[in-house]
């Protein structure tokens, strides 16, 4: 029987080791010598605190002592994570499982010591990896935002020209007006009214641009996808202006809030309406209205983009959000597979359904955040 | 139709920039239409109004360009100033070509459109003053009886009253006497008048 155990204690990969009531080491096992780096009679008979890291050591054997005075349990049959010290003095790890032996007068302790350096390195791997995939995500998130806006350079100067032109005439048409004496007055009035709103127009769109532009960590918040709607299309517009479409809005009244990124999310309406803006310019005879609708729905919220252009060709729906599928001339085939990167990443579903009569809906899903508003 | 102001219509999807130009327009005194869309001044559009058209080149439903076809077809000959925020060239190019009187880049100095609606009023009211001349022109050769048409057109080829009577089997005294009627009649104040009345009338019915 004594050799059963003694090569039990052998073969055990954890470290076991008994202590008496003072905390004196009286059992130190081949695994133990391994993980502590200590032959085992430079241990035996010496205090435990020697193996624990300095915060411990120090209070380790006021725990004996409490232990004995109330009998309160704080590690025995608990097991806890602490740090172990080797010979060297360096630190590791450990997670550690204390029992009282039954019966022993005095009373003796049997720890099992789980050295966890090894899985810890793995878990700082795998975090490191997942913070990589992570960066490099939102890298390429931030990169195709700044094409998409590069490619809409044209339209987004037009949509500045409007209100400056209109500051620029408001201003003039008063300087005349002015002139006229105290009948323009009002007139007058109303043009320094409107130059102001104008002002203002212009720098919301700049405000806007300069968002989207930005490279920034995801941020995560109670987001209206409603007021995000109404934001994008701000700087949508200009493409839709360019090339004579008008946009619509149907939102739903009253929608639940979401949890997410409100650039990211932008970035993917934006993506959907420019792609349904160049799906009526396709053909003359699309109608030139792109929808954006806004809905609650069994998974949360539906955001939808709707046109009645062509429509996506049977042969490459299959292939629609994967990257580099395009159809477009100038295309790079990211933009909807980046989009549909950014919904998973906010625990949503992208997808596209045929709109009736003819047309496309790419629409997504976003779970509702219960109880916020 | 003859006493009423010129109107300067406006076309543009954009509130803000239809409005200060309708400001514009008014602050010299010009009289000033603002609509937001192709269609809503084909509607109301009066052809016997005259006046100007500052049109927006790109527009969600009708475009610019588009409209400016419609007016074509529809032989309206009111003048199109096109303004653009893209520095179109082309677009600019194809818009000339289809007879548009001006085109402006947005944003342009104030004075810079002033001076063109200027010009394009004073270029509607000609073609207008001619084409009501054309008209009265026509309704007083009308008025002519068969055998004074005959004088006047001989007459005006440059044909002496001898050679027309020779011509028509009548005395040169009964050519006399048509020939006062036609002038009277065309209120023609001397032959060279009258040549040029005959030239307009052909010109007008040959391009309407």
């Amino acid at each position: 029987m004594k050799a059963d155990l003694q090569a039990l204690l052998d073969a055990c990969v954890d470290a076991i080791i008994i202590i008496d009531h003072q905390g004196m080491v009286q059992t130190f096992n081949a695994a133990a010598c391994r993980i502590f780096g200590y032959p085992s009679d430079e241990v035996l008979g010496r205090n435990v605190s020697m193996l624990m890291s300095e915060v411990h050591a120090r209070q380790h054997d006021g725990y004996l002592h409490h232990y004995f005075e109330t009998g309160e349990e704080r590690v025995i049959g608990i097991g806890r994570e602490v740090m172990a010290r080797r010979r060297d003095g360096s630190e590791f790890p450990v997670s550690l499982a204390v029992g009282r032996v039954a019966g022993a007068e005095p009373a003796r302790f049997v720890g099992l010591l789980h050295d966890l350096t090894s899985r810890r390195r793995q878990e700082q791997q795998r975090r490191a990896a997942e913070e990589a995939v992570r960066e490099a995500r939102e890298r390429l998130t931030h990169v195709a935002r700044l094409s998409t806006l590069g490619e809409m350079t044209t339209g987004l100067a037009h949509e500045l020209n409007q209100p400056l032109t209109a500051i620029a005439t408001y201003a003039r048409a008063a300087e005349r007006l002015a002139g006229q004496g105290p009948a323009q007055h009002e007139e007058v009035v109303s043009a320094l009214q409107q130059i102001a709103a104008q002002a203002l127009r212009a720098g919301e769109i700049i405000k806007r641009l300069r968002l989207l532009v930005r490279n920034r960590e995801t941020q995560e918040e109670l987001l209206d996808l409603n007021a995000l709607v109404r934001e994008l299309v701000i700087l949508a517009q200009s493409d839709a202006r360019a090339n004579g479409v008008q946009l619509q809005l149907e939102l739903a009244p009253v929608l639940p809030m979401v949890l997410g990124d409100a650039i990211q999310l932008q970035q993917v309406m934006l993506n959907l309406v420019r792609n349904a803006i160049d799906a009526v310019c396709a053909d003359a005879g699309s109608e030139r209205t792109v929808r954006l609708c806004t809905a609650p729905c069994d998974e949360g919220v539906e955001m939808g983009v709707l046109d009645a252009g062509p429509g996506i060709d049977p042969a490459i729906r299959a292939r629609l959000f994967e990257a580099f599928a395009t159809t477009k001339p100038e295309g790079t085939g990211l933009g909807l597979a980046i989009s549909r990167s950014i919904i998973e990443s906010h625990r949503g579903k992208l997808n596209w359904r045929a709109n009736a009569p003819r047309g496309s809906c790419f629409y997504f899903h976003l779970p509702a955040v219960s109880g916020g508003s | 139709m003859k006493a009423t102001a010129p109107v300067v219509y406006i076309v543009d999807d954009d509130e803000a920039v239809r409005g200060s130009l309708r400001m514009l327009m008014r602050s010299v005194g010009l009289q000033a239409q603002a609509l937001g869309s192709a269609r809503e001044f084909l509607d109301g559009y009066d052809r016997h109004q005259s006046g100007c058209l500052v049109l927006d080149v790109r527009m969600p439903g009708m475009s610019g360009m588009e409209l400016q076809q419609q007016l074509n077809q529809r032989g309206a000959t009111i003048p199109v100033i096109f303004i653009s925020g893209h520095g179109d060239v082309p677009m600019a190019v194809e818009a000339m070509q289809h007879g548009a009187f001006d085109f402006l880049q947005k944003p342009f100095r104030d004075q810079e459109l002033l001076d063109r609606v200027q010009r394009a009023l004073a270029r509607d009211a000609q073609s207008r003053a001619s084409l009501a001349a054309g008209a009265q022109i026509r309704e007083r050769i009308e008025s002519l009886t068969p055998r004074e048409l005959q004088v006047m057109q001989l007459v005006t080829q440059g044909k002496a009253n001898k050679v027309v009577g020779a011509t028509l089997g009548v005395s040169q005294r009964t050519v006399e006497i048509h020939r006062a009627h036609v002038m009277e009649k065309m209120h023609a104040r001397s032959l060279a008048e009258l040549v040029r009345m005959v030239l307009d009338a052909e010109d007008a019915t040959q391009n309407p």
